[in-house]
């Protein structure tokens, strides 16, 4: 079916036009490799590379083993079990995502610093005297690992839920009865059936892990994004940038090659059409105490705690909440989140419809090719999207127009990122038209300009629209695209708190951070719905 | 007025699904082409259409060249109207907008053409409303009725009658057959039902193993 997309058609055009303007950043960053090594990647390679390396496979361990844990182990409950507090740890397990990992550091450090909130509480409670510090230093690589995981581990659960909840409850039997102790079951038969589940979320929190800047730079760790940031910010070395974002590149890749084929192989954890309600065990005493004890810690820790802090600070400390700059800031943020998610969202559909009025694979392809600009950290875009600005003012100087330092660049990154997510909205709303629906509207001399406008937008509102509220919510949280791409002295909600934060300024950046929250809400609303009509045999 | 010469048509570039399709049908005359799951009928369908190309063969409608090896007449140029099984009305426009959207000419002219239609085929009472508060057979009236809008120069129909009731389905073939043969609007429909083909038809094909093999004379 490959062979039969219309080159000449200006739907293939513009959906062509999309995709090299999202690759361009990725093919410059690549070509890097074949360039010129300075001094500058000499020194890196002989005494920094070795620690981003060790950092980064610690990192990636640590944050592993602890969102394993909690992301099986909550989604092994609340699939399994009722216990106090299961209905609603069903959904509110999710809630970290909501938090970015760089506002949990920001609030960590707050609240776990030898002056922090939670040593002054310490201190007060048992009369101390203020050179006493309860809570050990938090700013090291093993404070990182307990913010990653913590915020992470959701998307673990995610997968593994549904992928227990779709799990044959007689297969778990047949496995008892043919003498298999509880845990032998859970060891031998449950895991390995999920394994593909969790192995698809695992590889999203190491993607995420690696991609994070904001985080490991407030707690001062040596990795690629940092590294890369210090080399384009501090030595001026766009190049070397360049150089050390491929080598993040391949790792990345390497994970979300492992991402994609576990997906494709999550089919046969799928349900069998069998199934009726099932009844989770009800658990009392001890095990239900420790059930709701072992749910509540991660949503405490990842959501409960952060909330808090911020909370108290913007409450006791920043009486000014909607001061000027916030207002600027928010303002700012929301303009360029709205033009990303209207981008984003024509781009999804361009594509969508070209492949629709020509059947071919090709723009499938195309569009699964640009999904995967999810999984790219954002200071790799914004280097190789800068390189690409600078060639552009370069060449194209008759234009009166500077690429480099508009919100233009803003724009690619943000779309790049967020694509997946108004691809997968607007994928799923063209799943549920009727491609009968074209066919009689084309008899009816209808052009396909007259199918996208009068036929498929009406239908596609809702898709739409989602589509739009999402890719807002995951741009107000980018923070290293925006910090390298911002036009100057244009901040937004996610550059103000990290300039704060970073200014150790903490109780000025509550209110920029309690805005990210809350807009990191709006898509653990739709997750949520998900998950309640996620269990087969259960109304939706 | 309808002439196909000598239709090839495949999928997968290996086993052809129409092999050498030949058929001649005058103006006004209603031809039913009967043939199983499977069998190509709807392919067929689609390629008159415009929706699929054919890899060999030539169409004429009125001596006018529509397709052919070096040439392709897009759907929207070729005034066939196309009744489906289901799902072909458009959920979100009412009926009367359903019926007016392939129509040109002021707002007047498309409302009275479409209000007509709708009357003819008993369904005018419904204008204002939208397609899933119609039933089955009430919807199938309005999607004859908007094919039948635009005047086209053939009627399409792709088993039309498919998912009705026998009573209803009786009383919608009459008057489609009536409307039909008291408007000299060439049709061709496509079914494996024998009674909605003997109860439309001039003549009957028969769609097997991709050929056009036999055929009835009524």
């Amino acid at each position: 079916m490959f062979y039969k997309a219309n080159i000449l058609s200006p739907w293939t055009l513009l959906s062509l036009l999309i995709f090299c303007i999202f690759a361009s950043p990725i093919f410059i960053v690549l070509a890097s490799l074949f360039g010129e090594y300075s001094d500058n990647w000499i020194h890196l390679y002989k005494y920094v590379l070795g620690g981003y390396v060790y950092n980064s496979f610690l990192l990636i361990i640590g944050v592993s083993t602890i969102s394993l844990f909690l992301g099986i182990g909550t989604a092994w409950l609340t699939s399994n079990y009722n216990f106090f507090g299961k209905n609603f740890f069903d959904w509110a397990l999710i809630l970290p995502l909501a938090v970015p990992p760089y506002i949990l550091a920001y609030t960590f450090t707050g609240l776990f610093d030898s002056y922090g909130t939670a040593n002054n509480l310490i201190r007060e409670i048992f009369s101390l005297n203020s050179e006493y510090i309860f809570f050990p230093n938090v700013r090291n690589i093993y404070g990182a690992i307990i913010v990653f995981s913590f915020t992470l581990y959701p998307y673990i659960y995610l997968a593994t839920r549904i992928a227990f909840i779709n799990q044959s409850r007689s297969l778990r039997e047949v496995g008892e009865t043919l003498g298999f102790s509880k845990f032998g079951v859970f060891f031998k038969l449950v895991l390995p059936m999920v394994r593909p589940a969790i192995i698809g979320g695992l590889m999203l929190v190491i993607m995420e892990t690696l991609s994070d800047f904001g985080a490991v730079e407030h707690f001062a760790i040596q990795t690629f994004t940092t590294g890369i940031f210090r080399t384009w910010y501090g030595m001026y070395d766009l190049q070397t940038a360049m150089q050390l974002s491929s080598l993040l590149l391949i790792f990345i890749t390497f994970f979300l090659v492992l991402e994609r084929y576990s997906r494709n192989n999550i089919s046969y954890t799928s349900g069998s059409p069998t199934y009726g309600k099932i009844e989770n065990k009800t658990l009392t005493g001890r095990k239900n105490i420790l059930s709701f004890l072992f749910c509540l810690t991660p949503l405490s820790i990842g959501f409960i705690l952060p909330i808090s802090e911020l909370t108290n600070w913007a409450l006791n400390y920043k009486l000014d909440f909607f001061e000027a700059n916030f207002i600027k800031n928010s303002f700012n943020t929301i303009y360029l989140a709205l033009l990303a998610a209207i981008f984003c969202t024509f781009a999804a559909l361009i594509i969508n419809f070209s492949g629709r009025i020509q059947k071919t694979k090709f723009f499938g392809f195309l569009s699964s090719a640009l999904a995967l600009g999810y999984a790219l950290p954002g200071i790799i875009l914004a280097i190789g999207i800068m390189q690409l600005f600078i060639f552009l003012d370069n060449n194209l100087s008759f234009l009166n127009f500077v690429f480099t330092g508009s919100i233009l660049g803003l724009l690619v990154a943000y779309v790049i990122k967020a694509y997946a997510m108004s691809n997968t909205s607007i994928e799923s709303g063209y799943i549920r038209i009727s491609p009968y629906m074209e066919d009689v509207a084309k008899t009816l001399r209808a052009s396909n300009f007259k199918i996208l406008t009068r036929i498929h937008l009406p239908l596609l509102k809702t898709s739409f629209l989602t589509s739009i509220v999402l890719v807002i919510s995951e741009v107000i949280k980018e923070l290293p695209a925006t910090l390298i791409l911002r036009p100057f002295n244009f901040d937004t909600l996610a550059v103000s708190t990290y300039i704060y934060a970073s200014e150790e300024r903490m109780y000025e950046a509550a209110a920029p951070a309690i805005a990210i929250v809350l807009v990191g809400l709006i898509p653990i609303y739709f997750l949520t719905k998900t998950i309640r009509s996620s269990r087969p045999g259960k109304e939706n | 007025m309808l002439k196909i010469e000598n239709v090839f048509h495949s999928y997968n570039q290996k086993e052809d699904i129409l092999k050498g399709i030949n058929l001649d049908v005058s103006k006004g005359e209603i031809i039913s082409i009967l043939g199983g799951s499977g069998s190509g009928k709807t392919s067929f369908l689609r390629i008159l259409s415009g929706l699929e190309r054919p890899h060999k063969g030539k169409i004429e409608i009125d001596d006018v060249l529509i397709v052919s090896e070096n040439y392709f007449l897009p759907t929207y140029k070729r005034n066939i109207g196309l009744v489906v099984q289901e799902k072909g009305l458009f959920p979100h426009l009412n009926i009367i907008k359903n019926v007016c959207f392939g129509l040109i000419g002021s707002k007047e002219e498309q409302n009275k053409v479409a209000i007509d239609l709708l009357t003819t085929f008993k369904v005018n009472q419904y204008q204002d409303q939208y397609p899933n508060s119609l039933s089955g057979g009430e919807q199938q009236r309005v999607a004859i009725a908007r094919a039948l809008a635009p005047k086209p120069r053939v009627l399409l129909m792709d088993e039309p009658f498919g998912s009705l009731d026998r009573a209803l389905r009786e009383s919608l073939r009459e008057e489609t057959k009536l409307f039909l043969k008291s408007n000299r609007i060439t049709c061709l429909m496509v079914t494996h039902d024998e009674e909605d083909a003997l109860s439309m038809s001039d003549q009957i094909f028969l769609l097997e193993d991709g050929k056009l093999n036999t055929h009835q004379q009524l």
